[in-house]
């Protein structure tokens, strides 16, 4: 790196911007002691530590906005196996946090816009479309995004992220890396794990050109270390909803997970989560649930609808419902343990193939229905996700089964995670109450 | 001169299962059909089909999947695929990755389900683990037959199927030289989808028998892309406007112009095949090979602009595109985008777009 590129990215990220976001911090946790979140009698207020993600997640953006100054850029999907890419200094973006950011900021209705004027199709995935309307337009609520150097794709969620990045490939005209993990139907083979091996061992090259320098074997080693650190950590997280009353619930966990997905590898990701445990773990303590009057539990399957977070907490909360699990921040916490830091390639080969999204309908309805008895649970939301067809397709044969087979009660909710046009208030505030009211609570 | 006679599909079936022969149910795209002919197995494509009531499919399925997987459902539901003994469902895409999951796990037909998996590149990784998925679906095809074929019996079936690809692809090459309406020249193609590639060979044969050394009509030159052409009254209905369809991009036709194999290893020479064939979306080709296939394909056929034919919800077309459009546009071809479903008749919104596309293009 040259001489007035790394002066301007210290000036911009070491210097000022971290003074800055310190600032905000500081800001945030008066206000959490003065409890300004106001008295909700619903919920209990965030936890403390929710100024220090704000300033987590403010500072990778904002590295992100100098990080072309500083080095090398790749553009990620938020399942692929990214610690051969950390233990080569890249600066990571994960294009679907970035669509979370426009989702709870309720930009990214604004934002697809740009991409559906351009010929678009609303049928695709709305993270895509939010994407691609940033591609194009450069409109984003963190100011603005690194130019990718390299892309890295990896279909153990989707085949969309294939055809997203693909795009994204023909637009900035960089490599493109694809990870293809062959879908878990009933159980894995060994040639599919071969083969993602061999993909990985075939990536590395490639990434080490466009990185100018070779990958040091004990960097990634202790990238993979704190990776699965950090998903321990989460997974302990998680696991303390099962107390009761739940003392976070997944509505904390959804805005809590970004360092998880695009962090993961760094040693202040573990830190941060160790802090979160204490913190959390204070909370059980005393006997403090997300919800202040805890009446029933429930299960959230698939994305969060982004843009409406509070509404549905509090919608929930007002009748002693809390949501303290769910099988999409449990997919980060349930796959990465089995990673082992000694054999990275080969655990990262079979780690990556086993995410929820790429494993078969039956066997994530046998996850929701452990998770049910793990979190002694009373119902499952499913959220019918518009644009996101792995995670929805199955939900209702899985909702029938649930309501049949094991006679948890189920709702299928219709949205989409991120494009607000496809939401009804009237209509989910109807379908919520008739379920609420058959939860008998 | 018309097509030559077409057996229908049912009766091929019969005769096919009467001979002791197994059926074989396929959904699209790219399957092994000498793997499955090896075993005396008789593939039969599944492309919805249009027009039928899609309700059983809506149990299991939500509106925002596509109708070609809402259609293969509810025909599977409704005993219209009683007849096969063998369901194969490729991982094409989501909808259908999650139609094959949802058969073997909740919906558990009558047919054993095979699901095959796709690679999304033509690296030599690629093509290596294809040629052992290839390896896992003869494992399975023998446990269900009892057969066993050997390699050479796999090299017979891999060569005849090269031999009728090889006349689909003369008939795609010299289609103006035929005397057939785009209706007729893509019903005989569409035969492909369920006939044993001999009795193919013998209606192709004859079809190019017919060949002249004119080109047969006149009409206003287009290429069509998309995934298939139905309802087929939109060929009439090309026709009718004055347009010729004059190449295709369809994922039903041209993009299953497969090449010969070059391995002597019937597994690797079948994943070749497929691997190696025209671009696709859903076998991982870049956009930049997708637009240079188009503009050769515009260039060979003398196509003065593409009309994009789209199944509503179809991710893997809809990525593409914005950047398709704008690279032939770049080289001064018009295109249009007409979205279809499966069980709608051509809008009227359709057909006017399109008598307009192609008076503008003349
Ligand atoms: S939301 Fe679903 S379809 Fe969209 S990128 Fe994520 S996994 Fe893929
Ligand atoms: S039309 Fe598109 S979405 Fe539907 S099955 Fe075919 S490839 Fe999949």
């Amino acid at each position: 790196m040259s001489i007035g590129p790394a002066l301007r990215y210290h000036w911009n990220v070491n210097l000022l911007g971290r003074a800055g976001l310190r600032w905000v911090r500081w800001q945030a946790e008066r206000r959490v002691k003065r409890g300004a979140h106001g008295k909700s009698h619903i919920l209990t207020p965030p936890l403390k530590i929710s100024a220090r993600t704000k300033e987590l997640i403010g500072r990778h953006y904002l590295k992100g906005r100098y990080a072309n100054l500083r080095g090398k850029v790749a553009w990620v999907t938020s399942g692929a196996p990214i610690e051969f890419l950390k233990a080569l200094d890249f600066y990571l973006l994960y294009p679907e946090n970035h669509g979370a950011v426009c989702g709870t900021t309720r930009t990214a209705v604004d934002i697809c816009a740009q991409a559906e004027n351009a010929g678009y199709s609303r049928d695709i995935c709305s993270y895509a479309r939010t994407d691609l309307g940033t591609m194009l337009s450069c409109q984003t609520p963190v100011g603005k995004l690194p130019k990718p150097d390299l892309l890295l794709t990896c279909t153990n969620i989707c085949q969309t992220v294939l055809h997203w990045y693909r795009v994204l490939a023909h637009h900035f005209d960089v490599p493109l890396i694809l990870i293809d993990t062959p879908f878990v139907y009933t159980e894995t083979t060994d040639h599919s794990v071969a083969y993602v091996k061999r993909q990985l061992e075939e990536a590395i090259p490639i990434a080490e050109e466009v990185a100018g320098q070779s990958l040091d074997e004990r960097k990634l080693k202790e990238v993979t270390r704190l990776s699965k650190l950090a998903s321990e950590l989460w997974l302990e997280l998680l696991g303390r909803c099962r107390h009761r009353p739940a003392p976070i619930s997944v509505f904390d966990q959804f805005i809590q997970m970004a360092p998880i997905v695009e962090m993961r590898g760094d040693n202040f990701t573990v830190d941060f989560y160790a802090a979160m445990l204490k913190e959390v773990d204070e909370r059980i303590a005393q006997v403090i649930g997300a919800v202040k009057n805890e009446r029933k539990r429930l299960l959230w399957d698939n994305l969060p609808v982004w843009y409406r977070l509070r509404y549905l907490a509090e919608f929930l909360g007002r009748h002693g419902v809390v949501i303290a699990a769910s099988t999409y921040t449990n997919a980060w916490a349930e796959l990465t343990p089995k990673m082992d830091p000694e054999r990275p390639l080969e655990s990262m080969a079979r780690t990556y193939m086993y995410p929820i999204l790429n494993r078969g309908t039956g066997d994530k309805l046998a996850t929701m229905r452990q998770m049910i008895d793990d979190y002694r649970l009373d119902g499952v939301i499913l959220h019918s996700d518009r644009s996101c067809k792995p995670y929805s397709v199955g939900q209702m044969d899985q909702r029938d089964r649930l309501i049949r087979d094991f006679g948890v009660p189920a709702l299928l909710l219709e949205a989409d995670h991120n494009d607000s046009r496809s939401f009804s208030k009237e209509q989910v505030a109807n379908r919520l109450d008739a379920f609420i009211e058959m939860l008998e609570v | 001169m018309t097509i030559p006679a077409i057996p229908r599909r049912i009766d091929v079936i019969r005769t096919f299962k009467e001979q002791g022969g197994y059926v074989a149910a396929v959904l699209p795209i790219h399957y092994p059909r000498s793997l499955l002919r090896a075993f005396n197995i008789l593939p039969v494509e599944v492309w919805g089909p249009p027009g039928i009531k899609a309700r059983d499919g809506a149990k299991h399925l939500q509106p925002y999947v596509c109708s070609i997987v809402h259609n293969a459902l509810s025909f599977l539901q409704s005993g219209g695929l009683d007849i096969t003994d063998i369901l194969i469902v490729p991982h094409t895409c989501d909808s259908l990755q999650g139609l094959g999951s949802i058969l073997l796990d909740f919906v558990s037909p009558k047919q054993p389900v095979i699901p095959i998996y796709l690679p999304r590149g033509k690296r030599e990784s690629d093509v290596d683990f294809f040629a052992n998925e290839l390896r896992s679906i003869y494992r399975q095809l023998e446990a269900i037959t009892g057969h066993s074929p050997t390699d050479a019996d796999l090299l017979q079936s891999i060569y005849r199927e090269e031999a009728a690809d090889k006349l689909l692809s003369e008939l795609h090459r010299c289609r103006r030289n035929l005397p057939f309406s785009n209706l007729a020249f893509y019903r005989l193609l569409r035969n492909r989808e369920h006939l044993p590639a001999e009795t193919f060979m013998e209606l192709a044969q004859k079809a190019l028998a017919q060949k002249v050394d004119t080109t047969q009509d006149g009409g206003i030159p287009i290429l069509l892309s998309g995934i298939v052409p139905e309802p087929m009254s939109l060929l009439g209905a090309i026709s009718q406007m004055g347009g010729v369809v004059a190449a295709d991009d369809l994922a039903c036709c041209g993009r299953r112009l497969y090449p010969p194999g070059q391995s002597d290893d019937p597994f690797r020479r079948i994943a070749e095949r497929i691997l190696y064939a025209p671009p696709d979306p859903t076998r991982g080709n870049s956009i930049k090979e997708r637009l240079e296939h188009l503009l050769q394909l515009v260039e060979t056929s003398g196509a003065k602009g593409v009309i994009f034919y789209e199944v509503k919800f179809c991710e893997p077309e809809l990525f593409d595109l914005p950047q398709l459009r704008q690279g032939l546009q770049e080289a001064g071809l018009p295109s249009l985008t007409i979205e279809m479903d499966l069980n709608d008749p051509l809008s009227h919104q359709a057909l006017t777009r399109l008598e307009a596309f192609l008076e503008m293009i003349q």
